[in-house]
């Protein structure tokens, strides 16, 4: 494509119009077709053996139509596999129910089908359930400590996998480094928590023997894929449609248990059932995140040049392998935007009687970018010098790209030290260093912090994914059919849940077409009638989508040019196409509308000779590598030292997502990850008591969202590097807002109050978090 | 299982009346009993404001009134703001600003931002934000739904004054 448009137009959202009015179809908006509603019972217990379930009460119930059990469930399904296991880990996930042993609090143990959701609701209160509850252990560390109470006879120790690598010459690094810091840090267990909980209607066509799965997900493909070899059936046999997505941030995308249990109710009722997730269910039965404990060391020069890095990591991956898999791009990712060529890694991912961990916005990334940055800060304390200089040096520069990182990760292009400086200046960096000292004489404990990150997007390839022994590919597709009035419609097997992709492929679709994004209709979502499609998630869709729809367009432009040409008597190639009609490039009045060159395809009335009726295409798009974006975050705080309470004054973030398809939605975006980046910097954790194993905050009561007052305005800055290995040179943006957040604040909090020598080494962040670490301090 | 009522409710300026079971959230009886999918759910607890419309003008938490509640009384939905006709300055305000993403908190902002206008607030920055905390958005980050309530209270409160 040679001329776009309509890429880097901020043009209204395709998507607005439906769900302004209320008009979205949302999971449980499917009232037509819903037919029987399900409620769950969930364990109750961390961990407890199911001595015997007694569900006649419940069936005596009228409208009650039936009882679904673990035994029942493993008997007929496969546990689910997982699609990007940790390397050296089983593909084995999980059954869908539990039997004889439940492994945490929410596991499902017992499904009802009824005539509405209170009754199901009713029904769950008369099944009885006799627990025996089993000693738990909900610290990741403490479960891989001898005499640890067993979650999974088969797994020795409650490691479900461990392992070391090394790259260059890390020990000889760390001996002649002038100075060595280390820090010991703990990451917060946190959530999507998207407004829409997840949701899942099924019904069984007994005449086909096919299976229908509505699904509030962000993969339609990779579910039914999932589904399919979970219920024993042929993928074709099943059609997975994900309407309107109320968010997903990763944790909506694999197959959940509940995909399973539906599917089974409906074989066994005949009848649609549908199943909505409450909220207090949602902390209990959706993905968690993030949670690990890092003990990571950095050797340095006298000058702070990075030598070496060393990290130890612990992932709390709660009690099962969940269908994605534990968070690899932790280690990827560790080392940022800097000179790193030795360094050393031991992971360890441990099983606890908590809800399985998934993908969440990042995954990996804003772990192990919280505990790089936070150590630079303090290597640069330690040696008397200005963090931003310390960056500065080790800051890869662009003449140094691309570089492979001492994880493999290939970064493609940028400037990282450019980003940096903007942020600096934006945030006015050398305004608050010089007037630090007078402030603080007035009482007054200003700071700056700072974070750079690299943001790892889409996958580098299908074969890459293929030798680290992942479920699925890296490529996208689409359909692209062209109507007789010379319109498009564009099928895509990537869901809508916020993203705007049914905008943004417009854009790119229409620049190829010469048509206008008002002109393409959007078809996403449903594997009957989309190309085998992988998903939006890893902030992979444009770079891969793009592709796909540019080589679909280039081959409709083609035939296009051809039946233009044999229409006009011109020659196809001086034809171009804009703004609907066809026209010779060095003769303007030689021109033909589009619509009568669709409208002879269709007809074929007049085709040229050994030409087909019709104008369609399919294309499939596989990136050859990642795109990798960057950035910085400079952030402002003024803290009390009485109180710990600080206040996050300024929030900059310079960003490079490569070319912008929709600077708007980038924004956007930014702004999202942004809020959530902070969200589990400031405000958000899973709390386990770890004498009852229970989730005790699992509800929007007591798991604080930020508010619009808790988030201050956004300062945004935009770098445009295009990519040089992905069409339209576009990086991934969904996930880079999330990355830079906990470090900055961190970074900023422990310089306001640097005077009294504090360091921060948890999430989130709060005042009595802070307080707590005053008084350490004062302490030493 | 409880209790039948018979009500009489004004929705979107329709008139219905149903029979309800005593226990039938106002969040369900719109969605599932009258089909007004538009009002969501996110938490019913009253935190997210998903469910937010108006009774009788102000701004009310529909997963957390029964049904039975608003007997005799007045509702206003997200359907209810622009009908089937051109969007409401409120709806065009968040369509022009990106004041959405997933759309699925949007109605319950929609509704709060109409019902701040009613009591002719004209409102920016920190003291908006304030007003805004009964309603939670997971995609934003808030800043396009403060600027989309900011432009869309100038525009209607400020244009109300002056005329």
């Amino acid at each position: 494509m040679d001329k776009l448009p309509w890429v880097g137009v901020s043009v209204r959202r395709k998507e607005d119009e439906r769900l302004l009015r209320g008009a979205g179809q949302f999971l449980d908006d499917l009232d037509e077709i819903a037919a029987l509603h399900v409620a769950i019972g969930r364990c109750p217990y961390p961990h407890a053996r199911i001595r015997g379930v007694d569900a006649r009460a419940a069936l005596e119930i009228p409208g009650v139509e039936a009882v679904l059990l673990g035994e029942q469930v493993i008997a007929r399904t496969e546990p689910t596999s997982v699609l990007r296991p940790f390397p050296g880990s089983s593909r084995t996930g999980y059954f869908a129910m539990a039997h004889p042993v439940a492994r945490y609090e929410g596991e499902a143990v017992v499904a009802v089908a009824a005539a509405d959701r209170y009754v199901a609701e009713d029904a769950l209160d008369r099944i009885e359930i006799d627990y025996e509850p089993l000693p738990h252990v909900v610290d990741a560390e403490r479960a891989l400590a001898p005499g640890a109470p067993r979650l999974h006879e088969s797994i020795a120790g409650n490691l479900l996998v461990g392992s070391t690598s090394k790259v260059g010459d890390p020990a000889a690094a760390f001996a002649a480094a002038a100075t060595t810091v280390s820090g010991r840090f703990r990451i917060n267990r946190v959530t999507g928590a998207p407004i829409e909980g997840r949701g899942v209607l099924a019904r069984w066509h007994d005449h086909s023997r096919t299976l229908e799965l509505w699904v509030s997900t962000q993969t339609p493909h990779l579910v039914r894929a999932q589904l399919a070899q979970s219920l024993r059936m042929a993928e074709s046999d099943v059609r997975v449609v994900a309407p309107d997505v109320g968010g997903g941030f990763g944790i909506k995308m694999c197959v959940y248990p509940e995909d399973i249990i539906l599917s089974l109710l409906a074989i066994d009722t005949g009848r649609p059932v549908k199943w909505v997730e409450d909220r207090i269910e949602h902390f209990r039965a959706c993905t968690h995140a993030r949670e690990a404990v890092h003990e990571l060391e950095l050797a340095a020069a006298a000058d702070g040049t990075l030598m070496a890095v060393r990290d130890r990591y612990v992932i709390d991956v709660g009690a099962y392998n969940s269908p994605f898999g534990p968070p690899m791009l932790t280690n990827v990712m560790l080392p940022g935007p800097y000179r790193l060529r030795d360094g050393e890694f031991d992971r360890r991912v441990a099983l606890t009687n908590k809800v399985p961990m998934g993908p969440y916005r990042g995954y990996g990334q804003p772990e192990s970018n919280f505990v790089r940055e936070v150590l630079l800060d303090r290597l640069a304390r330690k040696l008397g010098q200005d963090p931003a200089a310390l960056r500065r040096k080790n800051l890869l520069r662009p003449d140094e790209l691309p570089f492979q990182n001492i994880s493999g990760a290939l970064y493609d292009s940028g400037d990282y030290m450019h980003g940096l400086d903007v942020a600096l200046d934006r945030i006015g960096y050398a305004g608050v260093r010089a007037r630090q000292a007078e402030w603080r004489a007035q009482g007054r404990y200003v700071g700056v912090g700072i974070s750079c990150y690299v943001e790892f997007t889409g996958y580098p390839s299908s074969a890459f994914l293929g030798r680290t022994g992942a479920g699925f590919g890296a490529y996208e597709s689409v359909t692209i059919r062209m109507d007789r009035a010379g319109r498009a419609a564009l099928y895509t097997g990537v869901s809508s849940f916020g993203q705007g992709t049914e905008t943004t492929f417009a854009q790119v679709c229409a620049s190829g077409l010469g048509l206008e994004p008002d002109d393409i209709i959007v078809h996403r979502g449903d594997s009957q009638g989309t190309p085998y499609s992988v998903g939006g998630f890893a902030s992979r869709t444009m770079i891969a989508g793009a592709g796909a729809i540019a080589k679909a367009t280039e081959q409709i432009r083609a035939k296009v040019f051809r039946l233009a040409a044999h229409l006009l008597g011109a020659p196809a190639d001086r034809l171009e196409v804009a703004g609907g009609v066809v026209r010779r490039v060095d003769d303007a009045s030689v021109q033909i509308a589009l619509a009568e060159v669709t409208e002879a395809a269709f007809l074929a009335h007049r085709l040229p000779p050994g030409e087909d009726p019709g104008l369609e295409a399919t294309a499939y798009f596989d990136p050859p590598v990642s795109a990798f974006g960057y950035g910085t975050v400079a952030a402002r705080v003024e803290a009390d030292p009485r109180t710990g309470a600080f206040d996050l004054q300024r929030y900059v973030l310079v960003h490079d997502c490569g070319t912008q398809v929709n600077p708007m939605i980038v924004e956007g975006q930014i702004h999202g990850g942004v809020a959530q980046g902070l969200g589990a910097a400031l405000f958000e954790e899973l709390v386990y008591d770890p004498d009852t194993g229970q989730l005790v905050n699992g509800s929007f009561v007591d798991y604080f969202l930020p508010t619009a007052a808790d988030l201050p305005r956004f300062e945004l800055e935009h770098l445009e590097t295009p990519s040089p290995s992905t069409p339209l040179g576009v990086k991934g943006v969904g996930e880079g807002g999330t990355i830079g957040a906990a470090a900055a604040v961190a970074n900023a909090v422990c310089d306001a109050l640097s005077p009294f020598g504090v360091e921060l080494d948890a999430l989130p962040l709060t005042a009595e978090s802070v307080w707590r670490a005053l008084e350490r301090a004062r302490r030493r | 299982m409880t209790a039948r009522h018979r009500i009489r409710v004004t929705v979107n300026g329709r008139s219905y009346e149903r029979d309800v079971e005593g226990r039938r959230l106002l969040v369900d009886f719109l969605r599932h009993d009258l089909g007004l999918h538009g009002t969501h759910v996110g938490c019913e607890q009253g935190v997210c404001g998903a469910c937010t419309v108006l009774l009788d003008g102000e701004v009310a938490k529909s997963c957390i009134m029964l049904a039975a509640q608003v007997d005799g009384h007045t509702l206003t939905t997200v359907e209810g703001l622009a009908g089937r006709g051109e969007l409401h300055p409120v709806q065009e305000a968040f369509r022009d600003a990106h004041g959405l993403q997933c759309g699925y908190c949007t109605p319950g902002f929609l509704l709060g931002a109409v019902a701040l206008a009613a009591r002719g607030a004209i409102l920016e920055g920190d003291a908006l934000r304030a007003e805004l905390t009964g309603n939670l958005c997971r995609c934003t980050g808030y800043q396009n739904i403060v600027e989309a309530v900011e432009r869309y209270l100038k525009q209607t409160v400020g244009g109300a004054t002056r005329g």
